[in-house]
This record gives C-alpha cells, sequence and structure tokens, in this order.
C-alpha cells in the first residue's frame, strides 16, 4: 500500500504529502514569515564548499556551490591553494577563532538565532558569539571601517528576506579548505522559508578581484525543534588562549 | 532574596548623570504580545559602580589616574582617546538630571565581603599587573564575553529588541547579545555554564525582572571586583520610565564571596535618532596576550 493511500485510509494528515507551498509558515503581526528561531545547516560546507571526500578530522561532503565551480580568475588560483596547504594554522576562523564572515557564518557547524522584530533583524551567531545587526529599508553606511561581518541591510522580496552585504576586509575564508575572496566582496542573501521548520537560504557571492562572474551557494537551514533548544556559547577564542597561553608567561 | 525598603531610597549621586527631557508623563507603549515596549538603542549610565574605600587595583589604580574607568565622573569610560566624546554624541538631545546610579545597598556602599574573600580578591588583584598567568588577565582583554556588568557605561550602546516572548539586548562592546526567555521557568541544568548567566524574565506592570543563574564563574564586576563565583545569582529589574529612559536595577547574590546580597542601580538612556552600531572586533586585532606574555611557542 503506498503512503498516500494509507493516509487516507488511517485519517491521518500526512504533512509530508502537501505540497511545501500549502503549509502555513507562521507570520509576524506585520504579515512577513517569522523566522524567530534557532537554525543550523547540516551539512560539511564549513570544511569545503564543494564536493570533497573524507579526510582525518573532515567529513565528506557533497557541495554547496551550484554546479560546484568556483570561477576563480587565474591569478587567485595560487592563494586558494596557498590558503589550503597552511590551513591548519592560516584558516582566520578554525585555526584562529576570527569571525566567520558572510556567508561562512551561516554553514559554521554550530546554531544560529535569528531575532526578527518589526523594524529589525539581528542574528546572533553562537560560534565566537558573532552577531549580525541587520537594519531593514536602509542604506549602506559610507565610509566606516571594513568588516570581518560586513554591513548588512535588509529589505522584503514578498516572502523573502533579502540581505545585501558589503564593506567587507579581505581577511575571512568562505571554508576551511582555503576558498577565499577580497574586499571586493558582495553578497546577496536570500533567506525564503519553505515550511514551518525549514528555510531556503541562497548566497550570491560577487568580487571581482578574486571571480570571473558571480556564483551562489544554495542550502537549508533547519530549525532546532528540540523543545528545549537554546543558543548557547562557543567561546572560540577563550579556549584556544586557554590552550596556547596554559604556560605564560614565556618571557 | 529579600532587601529591606531602605534599599530603594534615593541616593544623591556624585556623577553627572543625564536623562530624556520631561519624558516622565509619557504613556509606555505595549507590542502585540503584550510587552511593554522598550525597543531601540539606548547608552547605560551608572552600573559600573565604586564600592567604599575601593582596593588598590594595579591595572586601574583610580586614585592616580584621572582617566581611571572608576573615578571619571563623565561616563566617558576608559579609552577617551579613542572614544572621544562618543557618548554624548549617542545621547543627542538629551538633558542632564538625576537618576539613581551606583551602589544604593547597603547605602554606605561596604559590600558585605567575606572577610577571607577580601583578602584574596585582594591578593588577586595584585597579580594581574604584571599578570601572573592567563587566569589574571581581565575577560575584557581577551575579548571574552563580558558578563552582566563589564560592558561599556557611557560609549557603546546597548539595543532592545523585542520579538515574541523575548527580550534581546545587542550591545555594541564586543558583539556581545544576551536573550532573556519569558516563557521558561527553569533555568538550564547546573553544567551548563556561561559567561552571560542564563536569563529568565517576566512583566510586573512597566518592570521586566530577570532571574539570571548558570555563570562560569569567570566574569567580573569590575576592575576592582575581577571576579565574581559560579554561585552569582542576580535580579535584575529594568523599569520602562517613559519612552527614552530606561531604570535599572541588580541584585548581586553570591553567596561564596558576599554574607549578603546588595544592590547597583543605573539607567538607560535612549541614544539620538539614526545612530547605529558598527562591528567591534575585538579578538581579531588583539596582541594583548602576546605583548603581556611574550609569544607563545609555534603550533
Amino acid at each position: 500500500m503506498d503512503r498516500f493511500k494509507a493516509c487516507m485510509i488511517l485519517g491521518l494528515v500526512c504533512l509530508a504529502e502537501i505540497p511545501a507551498a500549502a503549509q502555513t509558515v507562521k507570520r509576524t503581526a506585520g504579515g512577513k514569515p517569522d523566522l524567530n528561531g534557532i537554525w543550523q545547516v547540516l551539512n560539511t560546507a564549513a570544511w569545503d564548499i564543494q564536493d570533497h571526500s573524507a579526510e582525518l578530522g573532515v567529513p565528506p561532503g557533497l557541495g554547496v556551490v551550484e554546479g560546484d565551480e568556483i570561477p576563480y580568475r587565474p591569478e587567485a588560483l595560487a592563494r586558494r591553494q596557498q590558503n589550503r596547504t597552511n590551513r591548519k594554522t592560516a584558516d582566520p576562523s578554525e585555526a584562529n577563532c576570527f569571525l566567520p564572515g558572510v556567508p561562512r557564518a551561516t554553514y559554521m557547524p554550530y546554531p544560529f538565532e535569528i531575532v526578527q522584530t518589526q523594524d529589525s533583524v539581528v542574528i546572533r551567531y553562537e560560534f565566537a558569539h558573532a552577531l549580525r545587526a541587520i537594519p531593514m529599508g536602509t542604506r549602506h553606511a559610507e565610509g566606516i571601517p571594513a568588516a570581518w561581518m560586513g554591513d548588512s541591510r535588509g529589505h522584503w522580496e514578498g516572502d523573502t528576506l533579502v540581505i545585501d552585504v558589503t564593506n567587507f576586509n579581505d581577511e575571512t575564508w568562505f571554508d576551511h579548505s582555503g576558498n577565499f575572496h577580497s574586499d571586493a566582496l558582495h553578497v546577496v542573501e536570500r533567506f525564503t522559508m519553505t515550511n514551518a521548520d525549514h528555510i531556503l537560504y541562497e548566497a550570491t557571492i560577487d568580487d571581482p578581484k578574486v571571480f570571473t562572474r558571480p556564483w551562489k551557494v544554495t542550502m537549508p537551514l533547519y530549525r532546532l525543534v528540540d523543545k528545549n533548544a537554546k543558543l548557547l556559547e562557543y567561546e572560540c577564542v577563550f579556549y584556544l588562549q586557554e590552550e596556547r597561553y596554559k604556560n605564560a608567561p614565556f618571557k | 532574596m529579600r532587601l529591606s525598603n531602605n534599599a530603594a531610597v534615593l541616593m544623591a549621586m556624585a556623577a553627572i548623570v543625564l536623562m530624556a527631557s520631561a519624558a516622565s508623563a509619557q504613556s509606555v507603549n505595549r507590542l502585540s504580545d503584550s510587552q511593554p515596549d522598550m525597543q531601540g538603542m539606548y547608552t547605560r549610565t551608572g552600573v559600573k559602580a565604586l564600592e567604599a574605600e575601593p582596593p588598590f587595583n594595579p591595572i586601574d589604580p583610580g586614585e592616580k589616574n584621572p582617566f581611571s574607568v572608576s573615578n571619571r565622573e563623565d561616563g566617558l569610560g576608559p579609552y577617551p582617546r579613542i572614544f572621544g566624546q562618543g557618548g554624548n554624541v549617542l545621547r543627542g538631545g538629551q538633558q542632564r538630571a538625576q537618576r539613581r546610579v551606583g551602589i544604593i545597598f547597603p547605602e554606605n556602599k561596604k559590600l558585605p565581603w567575606r572577610p577571607e574573600e577580601d583578602v584574596r580578591r585582594k591578593q588577586f588583584l595584585l597579580e594581574m599587573n604584571p599578570a601572573k598567568d592567563l587566569r589574571h588577565i581581565e575577560l575584557n582583554s581577551r575579548c571574552a564575553l563580558p558578563g552582566l556588568f563589564e560592558g561599556e557605561d557611557g560609549n557603546n550602546p546597548y539595543t532592545f529588541l523585542q520579538p515574541p516572548g523575548k527580550v534581546v539586548i545587542v550591545y555594541d562592546y564586543n558583539h556581545t547579545s544576551r536573550v532573556i526567555d519569558l516563557n521558561r521557568r527553569e533555568h538550564l541544568g547546573k553544567q551548563v555554564r556561561l559567561f552571560m548567566g542564563d536569563s529568565i524574565g517576566h512583566w510586573e506592570g512597566n518592570t521586566l525582572v530577570v532571574d539570571t543563574t548558570n555563570f562560569n564563574g569567570r566574569v567580573a564586576y569590575s576592575r576592582e571586583i575581577p571576579y565574581l563565583s559560579e554561585d552569582l545569582h542576580t535580579i535584575e529589574r529594568f523599569t520602562v520610565a517613559d519612552g527614552n529612559t530606561i531604570d535599572y536595577e541588580v541584585t548581586i547574590d553570591d553567596p561564596k564571596l558576599f554574607t549578603g546580597p546588595w544592590k547597583v542601580a543605573g539607567y538607560f538612556s535612549r541614544a539620538a535618532k539614526d545612530v547605529e552600531s558598527i562591528e567591534f572586533a575585538c579578538a581579531e586585532g588583539s596582541q594583548t596576550l602576546q605583548n603581556i606574555f611574550g609569544a607563545p611557542p609555534a603550533r
């Protein structure tokens, strides 16, 4: 007996059988999809955003890059390879606990919390207590220092939250395999709820200094549905210091 | 925990403090989940208070240093050359007035230290400069989360957000944030230890009452009180006084260090319109530990 018939006969509501679009997405008082909650990816993009096999300490994974190709300019490839070779000590986030940048913050293997109000969206990340304030309907600030997490501005396109991010420094990587960008990075993120507990996350990456054309990563975000779900603290820098300076002073 | 009503007696203040102009008559708006509306960006005043007869602090020798965070009365904090008049800009347009700040209980500002713990913290302070080891470096210098008190009075604003069922406070300082859960009654299990603690809250009229436990025994109250214990239990009261002011009061109960609770007052003043946060990256550029201790062995 197929599953559809079983649902009908038993009189059960089988959510899996209902097209995603038809399911109710919770909405805010203002009528927008309610993204409030704790979310996390279930992929291995933090290690490598492209298809990759396993290594010691690196889980294997299918890539999140559309077409699995990152269109590096030829002269940028050497830097990417060098990053990869030195990644155990050079990865800004994994080895040094620095703010992970965007979009990497989204797919670090730690949860994050979206805080959404009428006028504002804030994203709190468990990793390194990274934080993004995302003013809605405002223009990018001018003349401010380049930032690890960039300057984020949000707006709604229908039921999709669109975040335009600029003003990056050139310090962060896209993953532990050494994919990198310059300070010309421009990221456009799209958050679309496909049902109550999933968001389709898309990030278009444009950086004419490093890539020959824009490219895109796509992945679902999963709501932490655990009854007691709560964002805790991963104070990466603190633990790194505890390790590196445990026998201090050195001079 | 209970305190006598005397604790609520208004104190005359040494510091120059600021509040919104003629705002007390304004009513408080309510949000769709019926929370009083406290949203927006504010600066904080008066929470980093000095106890009576503070001990010598080799990091911040207040009695000698006119720029000491403890001594300055203009709320500009310890980095005036970097931040300049930032706090005053943030508070643009607001008149000076008097509100309660600093230690309000005990009234004499003598904290009820357990004598042996007071000796211990004074010794700890002496060993902070030069720092004896990593444990004696203040958390702010390590770019770790600051706990509830060691954020900035003055320059770095705080933004309050109220999604349904929560109050979220976003600090400019070191991209810190904390969430106060309004729909939870029980604290997290005892094994979960946090820099910012575990906060559950409820509204009593226009006052948000926040109960916080599960601290990790590392966060400081101030430069003179360089740590509080894992048994720290705070009760904060955020009272929406008017559209521009949130009065703040915190009861600090740490039975390992003190024989009884003590209480600090302060307040939040709404920042000038259209002020925005910019990133406060900390660890990413910090050379502090290397400068103090020398370079660690290569990895």
